[in-house]
């Protein structure tokens, strides 16, 4: 299992935390925590995503940057350790 | 003194459908969607009533689907909006463009459990591209053009908006809205042209394998173009039939779990596979690390998430194939190739005898291939009869076989035969349909019949469902369970009580005459083919098996 950081800015709309969520299940990746905050001023949120997988970041940032509102999704490898268990 | 009418949401609605050009939508209406079809009534599109909402989301794939425009469907709130989610399905998997319009209970009634309340808008996340809920008059417009945008833009796909009632019967403020562009999010990366030439000159064996993609790029052109000046050997996804011309020399046919024998060994072999606008679906993989064990892959498409999606790529190609198509157009030498994959051509060729006078459904489908006019658009349902479609009828564009292929969903045939026929009433529309998946949206029979839609529906009737028949019986030790139809209704009285024409055959001899019958008459028409209850599609990749280890009829 790999533990991977998101950070994903998105475009502060309907759902889109729901969107974000519905394709980390879907494609096969668990949320082991999450934390999300808009900034008022430019309307844009930033969520940061922990999730872990069998399968590699990429199939997970390529479909999350597919999503409408998102502006970006960066990977914070420094998090990104290998779980021995 | 009559009071003046104010401009509502609705009329909105219309206004800026017109704008976008749309002329038909297919729909259903109730309670939260009336004001929407209120303002209908003194609007220039034309609406068809369809007899249940899956029918009208089908019949508006159907729609985009033979005419390249954005099919536009409606339904009312709750199970109104419930009954469109398999089309919706079916047009996410098959990246249809359609815009799909639902009513929804007031905004002040939303979130209290209200009759025939639903949260549609949440349910549409797993079967839309994108979707939206307009809770203030003064998005509609801005949210309608960019429903529009979002179907057609990049990968295309089906949009969902969800329009309150109170919000349809707002009065509009200001002026109407003009299109909006939907700004290029994704940036693609610059096309990794030289590496592919690069790939390409050095294979000996390279195989061009054509999707869907195609179709959707509107690239027909430029992929003819380039398998001529490559003179590379082809084979096709289910989707992506009709985009190389099937009298092509160099072309195999279809690949995958159905596939020609021709096409699967010569993919298993080849040296390099150049993917256009296909997705490496388990149907065409078969267990995917045996699949072209030995081939590099380029692979051209507008979808950076499907590059390494299922197989490793060396050269990725991202971006308009119109654009880069040509670009990778340069004659190879690969002579000695072309020849043995045209003799496994010859070699592998349909055998169209069949001993006896029950009816062989491949040479019906062929020889109605054969009589079709021109620009015939041919739709089918799911099962055997759509694999024998696909095997045994040519088709000159991927926009005159429209057939439910991600999602594989029975009932899809008959609306979308409606669609296609609404959007092209000249030309020739086929329904190739199986007793099982025909009495999944019978319904829409009514349809073709208040609009005197001169559809032609051949039924291949095997009193089972076939497919799932063939695999108990292969794979399941002849236990068969719930396949059989024996009480099918008698289909020829059903027609009628619709007012098609309709009529049987049972026997070899009585094919050609009937299809001509069929052709000739002006009106829609039913012919019912009674084939043999065991008869199997052949060749077949089993589940998990490398696509050279197929099963053949023995
Ligand atoms: C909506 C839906 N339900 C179930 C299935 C599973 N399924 C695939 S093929 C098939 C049998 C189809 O029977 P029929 O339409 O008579 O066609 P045949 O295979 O006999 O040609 C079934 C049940 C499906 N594809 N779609």
């Amino acid at each position: 299992m790999n533990n991977y950081q998101l950070t994903i800015k998105a475009d502060d709309k309907q759902v889109v935390l729901e969107r974000i969520l519905q394709v980390t299940r879907y494609r096969g990746f668990l949320i082991n925590g999450i934390s999300a905050k808009v900034n008022t001023g430019t309307n844009i949120g930033t969520i940061e995503l922990m999730v872990s997988s069998e399968r590699s970041i990429g199939l997970l940032v390529d479909q999350i940057n597919k999503l409408i509102d998102i502006k970006e999704v960066r990977v914070d490898n420094s998090v990104s350790q290998q779980c021995i268990a | 003194m009559a009071t003046e009418k104010k401009f509502t949401g609705g009329d909105l609605l219309f206004n800026v459908l017109e704008q976008h050009g749309v002329e038909h939508v297919f729909g259903y209406p109730g309670g939260a969607i009336m004001p929407i079809y209120d303002a209908l009534y003194e609007s220039n599109v034309e609406h068809f009533l369809c007899r249940h909402e899956q029918g009208a989301a089908f019949s508006a794939v159907g729609y985009a689907r033979a005419s390249g425009k954005v099919g536009v469907c409606f339904a009312t709130s709750g199970p109104g909006a419930t009954n469109l989610i398999t089309g919706l399905a079916d047009a996410l998997a098959d990246s249809i463009p359609v815009v799909a319009i639902t009513g929804q209970v007031a905004t002040a009634a939303m979130g209290s459990d209200a009759f025939q309340e639903i949260d549609i808008f949440g349910l549409s996340l797993a079967c839309t591209k994108h979707s939206f809920q307009v809770t203030n008059i003064d998005d509609l417009a801005k949210v309608l053009h960019q429903a529009f945008a979002i179907a057609l833009e990049g990968r295309q796909g089906p949009v969902l908006v969800d329009i309150p009632k109170d919000i349809q019967l707002a009065q509009v403020n200001g002026c109407l809205e003009h299109l909006a562009k939907l700004k290029n999010k994704v940036k693609l990366p610059p096309a990794n042209v030289g590496s592919a030439i690069a790939l390409l000159s050095q294979a000996k064996q390279p195989i061009l394998y054509v999707g869907g993609g195609v179709g959707m790029a509107n690239a027909i052109d430029e992929l003819r173009s380039f398998a001529q000046i490559t003179a590379l050997p082809s084979v096709s996804t289910l989707k992506g039939l009709g985009a190389i011309d099937p009298k092509d020399s160099n072309y195999l046919g279809m690949l995958g779990m159905h596939g020609t024998k021709a096409a699967n060994l010569a993919v298993q072999e080849c040296d390099l596979l150049i993917a256009v606008g296909a997705r490496f679906d388990d149907r065409v993989t078969g267990k995917l690390n045996e699949f072209a064990p030995h081939a590099k892959v380029i692979h051209f498409d507008i979808d950076t998430a499907e590059i390494n999606k299922r197989r490793a790529v060396d050269a990725a190609i991202l971006g308009d194939l119109k654009v880069n198509l040509p670009a990778l157009a340069v004659p190879l030498s690969i002579a000695p190739w072309q020849a043995k994959c045209q003799q496994m051509a010859n070699d592998y060729a349909w055998d169209y005898n069949h001993p006896g006078e029950t009816i062989f459904a491949p040479a019906v489908l062929k020889e109605i291939s054969e009589q079709m006019p021109k620009n015939t658009c041919v739709t089918t349902d799911v099962g055997q009869h759509q694999m024998w479609a696909a095997q045994h009828m040519r088709f000159d564009d991927p926009s005159n076989f429209l057939t439910s292929g991600g999602m594989g969903t029975m009932g899809f045939g008959i609306p979308a035969a409606i669609g296609a026929q609404v959007s092209r009433p000249r030309d020739c529309i086929i329904a190739v349909s199986g007793d099982g998946s025909f009495m999944m949206n019978v319904q829409e029979l009514s349809t073709i019949k208040r609009f005197q839609l001169p559809v032609k529906i051949v039924l291949i009737d095997n009193a089972k469902l076939g497919m799932v028949r063939q695999w108990q019986d292969l794979f399941f030790n002849g236990r068969l369970s719930e396949t059989d139809l024996a009480d099918n209704p008698d289909f020829i009285m059903l027609a009628n009580a619709f007012d098609i024409k309709a009529k049987t055959v049972t026997e070899k001899s009585q094919v050609s005459a009937a299809i001509a019958a069929m052709f000739d008459h002006q009106g829609p028409y039913l012919l019912r083919v009674k084939i043999n209850a065991q008869d199997n599609v052949w060749p077949l990749v089993p589940p998990n098996t490398a696509n050279d280890k197929m099963m053949e009829n023995s």
